[in-house]
C-alpha cells in the first residue's frame, strides 16, 4: 500500500492569490511578466535560505524591521541588475521593481520563516517548499504576460538584453486589445483561476 | 493640475488598485473596507509615507545620485516610525482613534503604502501634490474596496457556477469595475478642474 504523501503543492498564483494584484499591473507582455516573475521568485528563494538562519541571531523585536530591510535590499539589487541587463524593460515596470521588497510571495515566505525548523508540519523542507513556490509564481507570470500580449496584440516581447527587444509579431492586427489593460487583466486572471480550479477538482486536487 | 483633479485623477482615473494594481482585492485581506476608520487609516498612513519617501528620495538620495536606494531608507527609517505611531495610536479604550491605529498597524507592510509612496516621490509630483495624491489614492482605494466589497456580498448569495466561486467571480468583478472607471479621461478632468 502506498502511503507516500502527496506531493501537490498548490499554484501560489492561481490557488493562492499570492501577488495577484501586481502582477496584473505587470504582466501586459512576456518581457516584463518574466522580469518581474523571475525576480519574486529570486528575491523569495534568498529570503527562504536567509531568513531562517537570521531570525536566531536577531533579537524578537528587530526581526520584522531587519527582514524587511532584507527584502528591501534583495529588490534593490535586483533592481539595478534588471536596469543593466535591459533598461527598457526596468523602466517598464517602474515602482514595481522596488515593490518586489512587499511582494505577496516574499511576505509570504517570511511568514513562513517565523516557524521553527527546516521542516514544515507535512514533512517537507521548507526550502524546498519556498524554491517550488517560486519556480510556480515564475513560470505563472510568465504565462499570464505571454497570454495578454498574444491575445491582446498579437505579439510576443522575448526578454532580452540591451535596449531593443525581439519582438514576434504573431497578428497583424490587436484582437483583444483591452487585455493589456489594467481591466483586462483582471478580467483574464479570473477566467484562469477559474479554469486552474475545474482543472484541479477534476484531477481531485484539494485547494485552499 | 489643480488640487482637486489630483484627488480626482487619483481617486478615479489613477486608481491605486484598478490601474496600479497596488493592495489587495477584498475579501482576501485582513482590513474591513467600509468603515470610516478604515478610510481614515487609508488617508493617513498613506500621506505620512509618501512625506517621508518624498522627502528622502527628493531632498537626500536625489541630489547624490542615490534615488534607487530610496526604498532601502524607507523601510529603515519609516516603517519603524510608521509601526510606533500607529501602535501608540491604538491604544485600547482610545475610541476612533485607536481603531484606526489597529488599521494603520495592518496596513503599512503592504504593496499598497509603498506603492503609493512611491508614485508620490517618483511621479514627479512636488511635497503638496504628492500628500494629496497619496490620500486621495488611499481614499480611492477604500472606496473601491467598499464598493467590491458589496459586490462580493451580493456573489455570495447568487447562483455563481463552481470553478468561479470566491476569488475568479471577484476578479472579473474588479475588471468589470476598472473597465467602468478607465471612463474617466485624464484629459477630461484636468479640463474641468484647471
Amino acid at each position: 500500500m502506498n502511503e507516500g504523501r502527496d506531493s501537490f503543492i498548490p499554484n501560489p498564483v492561481l490557488a493562492g492569490l499570492v501577488g495577484i494584484c501586481p502582477l496584473i499591473a505587470v504582466s501586459k507582455s512576456l518581457a516584463e511578466a518574466s522580469v518581474y516573475g523571475l525576480g519574486a521568485a529570486l528575491c523569495a528563494f534568498a529570503l527562504g535560505a536567509l531568513a531562517p538562519p537570521l531570525r536566531t541571531v536577531i533579537a524578537d523585536r528587530l526581526q520584522v524591521p531587519a527582514l524587511l530591510t532584507l527584502s528591501s535590499a534583495l529588490a534593490l539589487i535586483y533592481g539595478l541588475c534588471a536596469r543593466v541587463y535591459s533598461p527598457v524593460i526596468a523602466a517598464g515596470l517602474w515602482i514595481y521593481l522596488p515593490l518586489l521588497a512587499v511582494s505577496g510571495l516574499s511576505l509570504s515566505t517570511l511568514r513562513r520563516s517565523a516557524s521553527p525548523g527546516r521542516f514544515g508540519p507535512d514533512g517537507q523542507s521548507r526550502l524546498g517548499a519556498v524554491s517550488m513556490e517560486a519556480l510556480m509564481f515564475l513560470f505563472s507570470a510568465a504565462f499570464v504576460g505571454a497570454a495578454r500580449e498574444l491575445i491582446g496584440l498579437g505579439t510576443l516581447t522575448m526578454p532580452a538584453p540591451g535596449m531593443a527587444l525581439p519582438r514576434i509579431v504573431l497578428a497583424d492586427f490587436a484582437p483583444l486589445r483591452i487585455l493589456v489593460s489594467p481591466a483586462g487583466g483582471f478580467i483574464l486572471l479570473g477566467f484562469v483561476i477559474a479554469a486552474y480550479r475545474a482543472i484541479a477538482r477534476v484531477g481531485g486536487r484539494k485547494l485552499p | 493640475m489643480s488640487y482637486i483633479g489630483v484627488v480626482v485623477t487619483s481617486v478615479f482615473v489613477s486608481n491605486a488598485l484598478l490601474t496600479y494594481g497596488l493592495g489587495s482585492v477584498p475579501g482576501r485581506g485582513r482590513e474591513r473596507p467600509g468603515s470610516l476608520a478604515s478610510a481614515l487609516a487609508l488617508t493617513c498612513v498613506n500621506a505620512l509615507a509618501s512625506f517621508f519617501l518624498w522627502a528622502v528620495h527628493t531632498l537626500v538620495l536625489y541630489p547624490l545620485g542615490l534615488g534607487a536606494l530610496d526604498i532601502l531608507f524607507f523601510t529603515l527609517l519609516a516603517v519603524p516610525l510608521l509601526k510606533f505611531l500607529s501602535r501608540a495610536a491604538s491604544v485600547p479604550g482610545g475610541g476612533l482613534l485607536s481603531r484606526v491605529g489597529a488599521q494603520a498597524d495592518d496596513l503599512i507592510v503592504g504593496s499598497l503604502v509603498f506603492g503609493v509612496a512611491l508614485i508620490a516621490s517618483r511621479g514627479g509630483y512636488t511635497l503638496p501634490e504628492g500628500l494629496v495624491a497619496s490620500s486621495a489614492a488611499g481614499l480611492g482605494y477604500w472606496l473601491v474596496s467598499s464598493l467590491l466589497e458589496s459586490i462580493r456580498e451580493r456573489l455570495e448569495l447568487s447562483d455563481v457556477p463552481g470553478p468561479f466561486k470566491g476569488a475568479p467571480a471577484m476578479l472579473i468583478s474588479t475588471g468589470l469595475m476598472a473597465l467602468a472607471f478607465s471612463g474617466v479621461d485624464a484629459a477630461f478632468v484636468k479640463g474641468l478642474t484647471g
